[in-house]
């Protein structure tokens, strides 16, 4: 797992955040928020795949779990606690909350370019609920929430791309909000993937905002 | 080539010929014989049908309409219907819903947008969507009659885009023959014979054509081929038969056969396994029409069409023999018709006429023993008023009546102005519209593999949902669901233009169209299981728009050489797409960056599969004295882009378009390659009836196999036929 810096991103975020508070004195001074691209969480990957049943091989069946505040994978030991947001298993991505964790984290799916998204919506937030009719918040299968399969004819492999404009909003336990988007559902995020390559490994970015605040200026 | 022929014939077997004495009872034609002067005179009024349902001067026709004469068919050395069609401005051959065969794309519509007739009766057997066009021979075609702009007016269901009605020979005065044979690439033989015979009161045709090919492999590395050899036969009669001075009967019947043997590699659970298979065709009809003229001015025709249509494949284990998979499709179709002529003078012609429709499928395919009906009845009325030496006024309309979606009404106007000798303006409006298809409306299909989803055709779904109603598996309010019904698709069309000689004997003919389609059919999730599935079934949901111009341009530029020019630009685009781009809520992600934009007004491409320049070039070249013909065509389609099909080609999936994950064709995106086929022909035709004939298609070679698997390459053919005439008495 590697993070890249935005460097761009961060000076104008840092600028935008100089300018927010010279208008307004009295607010603490927050720290600057910076946008950060995580690259090739596996996801559960396979190792192979049986050649008699064509069913993956080598999967645990276990989320990769996520947490903004710390901007690192969690082990999924830690399953049980508070210290993740998000998991990933495949294409099916829970949020710590009831009926995936003991959470309370909340998400929602937005429409829109990830940087001019300046703040978290006010409501609307889902959690996970088993019994629902929709199972996840960030809801699975093609076109319902963050990707589209396409091919997947006899013989041929499905591709799994993450629809464009849409960015997931997450609303952590201790009310933190966080954006982001994914940009690759395959290794080294391959710029037109035939679903040959090893997938099962997110590319994503996202902006953390560690104060009080909706704001992701 | 001959010792070959003479085994084919023999092979023709006595079926055909027996089924020629069952299908001929009796047949004489509808309207007037039309003197059709020896090939050597220009037909200075080319009549049409299709247009009004009677016979009309095609220039005074105040819609747009074309017509491919059997002149210019056979000297392009066309086979089948596809092969003339592809040729012609504004009508693109696309691949079927399947990937594969032929199907047209009429104004930016899908192929089964487009009512295709022959005699002006519809073929069934739409069992993929589109019609396979390769069903129907060339070789008793005596004219392509093409009606652009939605003529529902008059068809009533499928007319949205327009008509194509194929219009077949019909006895001639005297004893003629006609015999021919043609070889060419991939072992493509093709023989054709007919006989008219006109004695007194009786008239009969006969006619025979048997097509075999040894089909192509456009990408011999994969197991299988991508046209798999085939053989069809068709056997057509007409006898027409004149029971009195004013009425006359006819009865025309047709029958076709096709079997096709081919490879196929199916993947199941990441195993290969190897089968062969044995695809059958057969469909037939026959057609009695029944004339009568009161007087001069009123006429009245009857008629009652019926075919039916089969279909079966199966596919056997290479292993062990053993049956693997089963896929059968029976539909029928009846219709009894009457219809009246009046002439109140030569000003205002009143049509009228009112007719039933029978029709019924079965198919292994929808997983369904029950033979699934439906019937229409129809009234149409048309008046034809010419208050004006210069202008001349349709307008029209039909009302159907369907068991399932209920009724439609479909008006037409078109009217014509003549500026002065060398120019016409042209202006016709009206409604099209078209029913669920088969697959709407009784796909019965529960994926197991996928978790359990359904998707239900909406007649299917009644008896399906209740089902689930009854087990206690629909746990939400269903009332809303059950409640709403399947409306057919529908749309509102304009066409404009005119014709204008530029200099003397330099045509151009130019035609705007556009067409606002309404309540297309897609599939929706309705309810939700118990344990979580969706049930998916038909809603009118989207909408969509194709636009465009089209113009034709054609100049004797000697007493020998005619050569044209055809162009069309077509918009195509989904409405709801399009305001989503114009109010700024699609994006694009740039596949090399993973930066995700805004797509831009105009950036947006439009519906997959159109092309928007298509166009041609052709010139022909006849020598009356020395008999010589010659034809050379340039065939142009522009870039377009391809959607998720899901499909495979030999395995082989094929890429959709979209490449920055957004489900959409815009300029980013990838496209297929325009290409251009360059077809060539030489004929010369001896006194003593003897025509010869070679030629070359798709000279440059062009293939695509994934995209275009219905494009084989290069074809060189040759062909010989042979033409008899006793013609003592002219009618």
């Amino acid at each position: 797992m590697t993070k890249i810096k935005s460097l761009l991103s961060f000076l104008l975020l840092a600028f935008a955040a100089f300018t927010f508070n010279a208008c307004k004195e009295d607010d603490p001074t927050p720290d600057p928020v910076v946008s950060t691209t995580i690259s090739n969480l596996a996801a559960d990957p396979s190792t192979g795949f049986d050649p008699n049943t064509g069913a993956p091989i080598g999967t645990t069946g276990k989320f990769a779990l996520f947490s903004f505040k710390t901007g690192a994978a969690v082990a999924n030991t830690d399953s049980a606690t508070n210290k993740w947001d998000l998991g990933f298993r495949g294409t099916t991505i829970i949020v710590n909350s009831p009926t995936s964790g003991p959470g309370t984290s909340v998400v929602q799916i937005v429409s829109g370019i990830f940087d001019e998204l300046n703040d978290g919506p006010t409501d609307g937030y889902k959690s996970d609920d088993k019994n629902a009719t929709v199972k996840y918040a960030i809801p699975t299968g093609s076109g319902n929430g963050w990707y589209t399969a396409t091919g997947g004819a006899p013989g041929t492999p499905t591709i799994i791309k993450p629809i464009a404009g849409k960015i997931i909003v997450v609303k952590t336990a201790d009310n933190r909000y966080a954006k982001m988007e994914i940009l690759s559902y395959y290794k080294d995020a391959p710029s037109s993937p035939t679903g040959n390559e090893p997938a099962r490994y997110y590319s994503f970015r996202y902006v953390y905002q560690p104060n009080d605040t909706k704001s992701f200026k | 080539m001959p010792i070959f022929a003479t085994v084919i014939l023999d092979n023709l077997s006595i079926k055909y010929f027996l089924s020629a004495l069952l299908l001929v009872p009796m047949y004489v034609f509808g309207q007037a014989p039309i003197v059709e002067d020896s090939l050597q005179t220009k037909q200075l009024e080319e009549l049409i049908v299709t247009a009004t349902r009677n016979e009309r001067t095609m220039g005074a026709l105040p819609m747009p309409v074309f017509l491919v004469p059997k002149m210019q068919i056979k000297s392009m050395g066309s086979l089948r219907l596809n092969d003339v069609l592809t040729e012609q401005t504004g009508l693109v051959i696309v691949p079927q819903v399947n990937g594969q065969g032929n199907g047209i794309q009429l104004q930016g519509f899908n192929p089964d947008y487009t009512l295709i007739l022959i005699d002006g009766e519809p073929i069934i057997g739409r069992y993929t969507g589109s019609l396979e066009l390769s069903r129907i021979t060339v070789g008793n075609i005596k004219q392509i009659e093409i009606v652009k702009g939605p003529s529902s007016s008059l068809y009533g269901s499928d007319a949205l885009a327009g008509v194509i009605n194929i219009i077949t020979d019909r006895p001639q005065a005297g004893m003629n023959g006609n015999f021919s044979s043609r070889y060419g690439t991939n072992n493509t033989v093709d023989l054709s014979g007919d006989i008219s015979l006109t004695k007194n009161k009786l008239g009969v045709y006969v006619f025979a054509n048997r097509y075999s090919t040894d089909g192509y492999d456009l990408s011999p590395e994969n197991f299988g081929m991508t046209v798999s050899p085939f053989a069809n036969q068709t056997f057509t009669t007409k006898v027409t038969y004149k029971l009195g001075s004013k009425t006359d009967l006819s009865v025309a019947g047709r029958h076709f056969n096709e079997n096709q043997r081919f490879n196929f590699e199916v993947t199941s659970t990441n195993e290969q396994i190897k089968t062969s298979g044995l695809g059958e065709v057969n469909d037939w009809n026959i057609n009695p029409v029944l004339t009568h003229r009161f007087s001069d001015k009123f006429k009245v025709i009857g008629r009652f069409y019926s075919t039916y249509y089969q279909t079966e494949t199966n596919l056997n284990l290479d292993t062990d023999g053993s049956a693997y998979y089963h896929d059968d499709f029976k539909q029928s179709f009846y219709r009894p018709e009457l219809n009246a002529e009046y002439f109140f003078d030569d000003k205002n012609i009143v049509t009228m006429g009112a007719g039933h429709v029978g029709e019924s499928v079965q198919s292994a395919r929808y997983d369904d023993i029950i033979v699934r009906s439906q019937w229409t009845n129809y009234g149409f009325t048309q008046y034809e008023w010419l208050p004006m030496e210069k202008l001349s006024i349709i307008a029209g309309g039909r009302f159907d009546h369907n068991s399932i979606y209920g009724s439609q009404f479909s008006p037409k106007f078109s009217t014509r102005f003549e500026i002065n000798k060398r120019a016409s303006l042209k202006l016709s409006m009206g409604r099209g519209f078209k029913s669920p298809d088969f697959r709407q409306l009784y796909n019965n299909f529960t994926n197991a593999a996928a978790g359990g989803y359904s998707v239900f055709g909406t007649e299917v779904f009644k008896d399906r949902f209740y089902d689930l109603v009854a087990q206690g598996q629909i746990p939400n309010d269903y009332s809303a669901v059950i409640r709403e019904k399947l409306q057919p698709e529908r749309s509102l069309a304009i066409n404009a233009g005119g014709k204008v000689e530029l200099l003397p004997s330099l045509n151009l003919d130019l035609n705007g169209f556009y067409n606002s389609i309404n309540n297309l059919i897609e599939t929706q999730a309705v309810a939700l299981t118990t344990s979580g599935q969706s049930i998916y079934t038909y809603r009118n949901i989207n909408r969509a728009f194709t636009t465009g111009i089209e113009s034709n341009l054609s100049y004797p530029f000697t007493k020998y050489f005619t050569g044209s020019v055809g162009y069309q630009l077509l918009y195509a685009k989904d409405k709801n797409v399009a305001e989503a781009v114009k109010s700024g809520d699609v994006y694009y992600r740039d596949p090399n960056t993973l930066v995700t934009k805004r797509l831009q007004p105009g950036e947006y491409y439009g519906l997959y599969n159109r092309s928007r320049n298509t166009g041609n070039i052709k010139i022909f070249y006849k020598h009356p004295v020395t008999k010589w013909e010659a034809s050379a065509r340039v065939i142009y389609r522009g870039k377009y882009g391809v959607g998720d099909i899901r499909g495979n080609i030999q395995g082989e999936a094929i890429p959709p378009s979209d490449r920055n994950s957004n489900s959409i064709l815009d300029v980013h995106d990838d496209f297929v390659k325009a290409y251009a086929l360059v077809n060539l022909s030489v004929a010369k035709s001896l006194n003593c009836g003897l025509r010869f004939q070679v030629g070359v298609d798709n000279l440059l070679n062009y293939t695509e196999p994934i995209y275009i698997p219905n494009l084989p390459g290069r074809l060189i053919y040759g062909s010989v036929s042979y033409n008899f005439s006793k013609n003592n008495v002219k009618p």
